[in-house]
């Protein structure tokens, strides 16, 4: 369920619906949640589910009602936001989103499933997942997340195309921070799976300059860049890495490997508590948990500086706007 | 004793070939040997179904999840931007399958190698002139079939999906004589899902308990979806729809109407076109063709006419088929009723029409 925000949602329905999300041998049943200009379309969407005939696809509800839709939910995907149009102020954009995550955790706290995984996708992210978390109080705290993969997927894919290697063969690059511009996307400990081994990025790139300022500009503005090209927004790859931030939460990451996911913080990294900052994540039997230990050098430290600044001040806006 | 000897010999050098190979074996089975990636090409692939068709292709539910793709997109030149776009997002949604993707608005370089070819591209459907809608598709689908032929694998599967889709697949094939017939078909497998649907949702069951739905004809505003062989799996068997449903009369007009209307109820409500499921059954069409029917079941597909059903050689028609090791063939012997005769002829009649406004385009 979530805010229909349209594009997004109709991109990741079907996904949900052929189990991409949670494992093909896994039967669903979508809650789609829309405002009510929307009832209609959000219909149109319910018809053409159901006519696509999924064997998984148990049930379908569409609805404006909020506590309708959070009825018995164990996954949430939160699409839905106030986008942020030509002439409005960030306070004014914060301030419609915190209430709107503020009256969604209201339903999802009193209605969920006790142990609902909650996944925020709508902008700005980290914060409405923070908002969420304030005000469903019931809802455990490692059981809110915002999304980065799409960043974390973005980064894999510049990595192999310089390197001219398969996608499939990148793994570990870490997205720090906030799902913003301060996004830092770090390959200091990223590998490439080659027939001699596992190599390290930086070496196989070896070519720090890119690596400290082109790559991350490209990962930065990859969204930027898409909507100039398609004159829309990345809807499918956004719903593309929805299905894998909760497919891998709930189905566990491979032996190995990590993912970037903004969860709450604990301290680590030196990262203040109490923000939804993303880190890097294995997942196993249904939880995360941060890798520790890994080298965090002075560059790196100030990038992540940077996006838990930010992430701080977002969070002293989205509460003045509560006040 | 020296005939016991050699004979012991030879079964220990027999015992020792067998657990060799049974060792081989085994080792062999931890070597993953992928697939060769197969060569999808997506015309029209800047648009809506396009845009919710990719990202399947690329997670394997066209091919099988064991199946790499390398998908080629064909767009016209004032949409090579938002085909780069597209392209763009393939890479970012970091899928294990997608061993490749070409963005391009060049026809013979979207064509090379191809195994499976899915036609979107098409002049857009406008509410007059039919005549203007076959014959600005005409052009467009003697190009392509020209590329194809020249271009493709020898062997390659062929889904039309633009509309007029049977007549658009007609013209393809007449241009590419040197692509075997069978393996050019157009897309009914949207109204045969929707069929299904009506039918799940009349008598409240899971849609994929019922089966054998047939879509006869053309995928246009008048086809016939026939539920006179449809069964439900019950759990206790396979029942008869027509039996279970028991209103002949609703199975003769609402349900026709239903089926046959669907796409312009969602396109009201949602305002933009049913992409979502339309992707989803090219999908379904293309999967149940390469991968094989389940047994028991058909399924439907515009493709070219033998003669079965009395329905003249040389259509492009929707027929139940079921499929096996990449082939379809028609089910055959199944009773036709008055009523559905007339439908399946009227249908022909449209059929013959199109096909003689299309040849009648001038060279």
């Amino acid at each position: 369920m979530g805010l229909c925000d349209g594009q997004i949602g109709y991109a990741l329905v079907p996904m949900i619906a052929r189990g991409i999300m949670l494992g093909t041998d896994q039967p669903v049943i979508l809650h789609m949640l829309d405002i009510p200009p929307a009832a209609e379309a959000l219909n149109g969407v319910k018809m053409e589910l159901v006519d696509a005939a999924f064997p998984l696809l148990k049930g379908v509800v569409a609805t404006t009602d909020a506590v309708e839709a959070c009825t018995g939910v164990n996954v949430a995907v939160m699409v839905g936001g106030f986008p942020r149009k030509e002439g409005m102020e960030r306070k004014d954009v914060m301030s419609k989103n915190v209430s709107i995550y503020k009256s969604q955790a209201s339903a999802l706290e009193k209605h969920a499933a006790a142990n609902c995984k909650v996944l925020v996708v709508a902008n700005p992210a980290n914060t409405n997942a923070l908002i969420l978390k304030e005000f469903a109080p019931s809802i455990p705290e490692k059981n809110i997340t915002c999304l980065t993969r799409l960043d974390h997927n973005r980064a894999l894919g510049q990595i192999s195309e310089k390197l001219n290697v398969q996608v499939s063969d990148v793994k570990n690059v870490i997205i720090w921070g906030n799902h913003s511009s301060t996004q830092y996307p770090d390959v200091t400990h990223a590998t490439v799976t080659t027939p001699a081994g596992e190599k390290r990025v930086p070496e196989l790139v070896n070519d720090d300059e890119w690596l400290k300022s082109g790559f991350i500009s490209t990962v930065q503005q990859r969204g930027a860049a898409i909507i100039k090209a398609r004159k829309l927004s990345s809807a499918l790859s956004a719903a593309s890495s929805a299905c894998d931030h909760i497919r891998d939460w709930v189905c566990g990451t491979p032996e190995g490997t990590w993912v970037s996911m903004g969860v709450y913080s604990d301290g680590s990294y030196n990262v203040p508590a109490g923000l939804i900052y993303s880190f890097p994540v294995t997942c196993r039997n249904g939880e995360w948990t941060i890798v520790q230990g890994l080298s965090i050098d002075e560059f790196s430290r100030k990038k992540l500086d940077l996006t838990a600044e930010e992430l701080t001040e977002e969070k002293a806006l989205a509460y003045s706007c509560l006040t | 004793m020296e005939a016991l000897d050699l004979i012991q010999k030879i079964v220990i050098v027999l015992v020792c070939l067998y657990l060799s190979w049974r060792i081989i074996r085994y080792l062999w089975s931890f070597v993953d040997v992928e697939k060769d990636p197969l060569i999808v090409l997506v015309t029209g692939a800047a648009g809506q179904i396009g845009y919710a068709l990719l990202p399947m292709i690329a997670r394997g539910a066209m091919l099988g999840r064991d199946q790499p793709v390398i998908i080629h997109m064909l767009d016209i030149e004032p949409n090579a931007e938002t085909l780069i776009g597209v392209k763009m997002e393939l890479m970012d949604g970091a899928f294990p399958l997608l061993k490749g993707v070409i963005a391009t608005t060049d026809v013979i370089e979207a064509c090379k190698g191809v195994d499976v070819a899915i036609m979107l591209g098409g002049f857009p459907h406008r509410k007059d002139d039919n005549k203007d809608l076959i014959f600005s598709n005409v052009a467009i689908y003697k190009a392509q079939a020209s590329a194809l032929e020249q271009h493709a694998d020898p062997d390659c599967k062929v889904l039309v999906v633009a509309n007029p889709a049977n007549t658009n697949a007609l013209i393809l094939k007449e241009y590419a004589p040197s692509i075997p017939e069978e393996n050019i078909t157009s897309l009914t497998r949207l109204d045969h899902n929707r069929a299904l649907n009506q039918i799940a949702e009349k008598l409240n069951v899971n849609v994929g308990d019922v089966k054998n739905i047939i879509i006869w004809g053309n995928h246009s505003s008048n086809l016939y979806p026939d539920a006179n062989h449809a069964t439900v799996n019950t759990g206790v068997g396979h029942e008869s729809v027509k039996e279970l449903i028991d209103d002949d009369h609703w199975l003769n007009t609402n349900f026709i109407t239903n089926v046959q209307t669907r796409g312009q109820t969602i396109v009201k409500a949602r305002r933009l076109s049913c992409a979502s499921s339309a992707a989803i059954s090219v999908c379904d069409h293309m999967r149940d063709w390469i991968l094989g029917t389940p047994t028991g079941t058909w399924v439907s597909m515009g493709v070219y006419s033998d003669g079965s059903y009395g329905i003249q050689p040389g259509l492009i028609y929707s027929f139940p088929v079921t499929c096996e090791k990449g082939e379809w063939s028609i089910v055959q012997g199944l009773k036709i009723d008055e009523f559905a005769r007339g439908k399946m002829d009227a249908l022909q009649r449209e059929l013959i029409e199109e096909k003689r406004v299309a040849y009648s385009y001038p060279h």
